[in-house]
């Protein structure tokens, strides 16, 4: 009862000021997804960076192809409401794209001077 | 007369009874003491002290693990304070990159800034600590991100990632002097019109360079350079007692491990 009143409340808001409702998050995800790991592939592949996120969005666009029912497919990814998952996607591309440009699997760029991080001195 | 005796010696019959139970108790009451303290010592319970959240600290060394694997370029140490809180040391050159990591990544997600601050420790080669406090309203967690500059090096600005970073940037400019490049609008914001000098570097006198009063023929107030000297001042600040003895000795924050070879290609066999 509790989830169908939900679901009807959910038709109309998210509950979250200036986030609005979106009809159709699947095509939106996947093209999110797609871009994403086009720009991940420019990574060199044993770099942490693409490892790391290239499991997280693949894993999420699994569930994006084969669940439909936006409800269940929100308690799978488990990443707040759908359009929650849209805005850490569109961010995650940002990231990605910027990532290619800073190259942070570099090897480290200097050390510190000594007792730079030393505390109490 | 044999009832008025007996009246008489009611009150005092009584009263030893009372004693003798009263005795009693104390000696069942000093028997529980002391079965208690000789069970107590092996768990010893020191509630003024917090204790220790060992899961808490495990989750936090493996994200700061994650963080500096996915970020070697940048990462110079990571570490969890005696308050169980992650540390993660970086060069200056990476502020954007790993604050944008921070911020835009799946599973970091601290979209919110919290402080921004300084720190003012002259003896060492850079001697301005720059120190940013994250947090994640999504995994209900907080990170300290700290970087290193000195008075010529400007830093680059966090504007472009957090914009909440403008006033606290802003805010360390006037105090300390450090020099934000690309900030969108670096100007003084806490000290008065025709200020000079950053109050919290440590060179800076207790009482000023200039006061302040209103003279009367004038009919203003003016500003006059200070003419007590420095060295004529004595400020006590010690207190001749110690406030906290048990915090006296001031443990070294545990550093966490980092795998340096997780980002090199491997060698063909």
């Amino acid at each position: 009862m509790a989830g169908v009143s939900r679901k009807i409340v959910r038709c109309h808001t998210t509950g979250l000021t200036g986030l609005k409702v979106i009809k159709e998050p699947h095509e939106m995800l996947k093209v999110l997804y797609e871009k994403t790991l086009i720009a991940l592939n420019k990574i060199p592949p044993t770099a942490a960076y693409r490892v790391n996120t290239e499991q997280i969005v693949r894993n999420r666009m699994q569930h994006v192809l084969t669940e439909r029912d936006v409800q269940v497919l929100e308690e799978k990814i488990d990443g707040g409401q759908i359009e929650e998952v849209i805005l850490q996607a569109q961010r995650e591309l940002a990231l990605a794209r910027k990532m290619i440009e800073w190259k942070p699997w570099e090897p480290l760029v200097a050390q510190a001077p000594k007792n730079q991080w030393k505390w109490p001195i | 007369m044999a009832s008025k005796f007996c009246r008489l010696l009611r009150p005092v019959v009584a009263n030893f009874k009372r004693t003798r139970f009263l005795q009693q108790a104390t000696v069942a009451t000093q028997l529980c003491r002391n079965n208690t303290q000789s069970t107590g010592t092996t768990t010893e319970k020191r509630p003024t002290i917090r204790a220790p959240d060992t899961l808490m600290r495990k989750t936090l060394s493996e994200f700061g693990q994650y963080v500096a694997e996915n970020l070697p370029k940048y990462v110079q140490q990571v570490q969890i304070t005696n308050g169980d809180e992650l540390d993660i040391m970086i060069h200056p050159d990476g502020i954007l990159p790993v604050m944008s990591f921070l911020k835009d990544h799946h599973s970091c997600q601290f979209l919110n800034i919290v402080d921004l601050t300084a720190v003012d420790v002259p003896t060492r080669q850079y001697r301005f600590e720059i120190v940013y406090m994250l947090m994640s309203l999504k995994y209900n967690s907080r990170i300290k991100v700290k970087t290193y500059t000195d008075e010529l090096t400007p830093i680059e600005s966090v504007c472009s990632v957090f914009a909440g970073a403008n006033w606290y940037e802003r805010e360390i400019w006037d105090m300390f002097g450090v020099f934000f490049a690309n900030h969108p609008d670096l100007r003084r914001i806490l000290t008065d019109y025709g200020f000079e000098g950053h109050p919290f570097r440590k060179d800076f006198p207790l009482a000023g360079y200039v006061e302040v009063r209103y003279d009367d023929e004038a009919k203003r107030v003016v500003v006059e350079p200070l003419e007590l000297a420095q060295e004529f001042r004595k400020f006590e600040c010690s207190s001749p007692w110690e406030t906290f003895p048990k915090y006296r000795q001031i443990t070294d924050a545990e550093e966490v491990p980092i795998n340096k070879e997780a980002n090199k290609p491997q060698e063909k066999k």
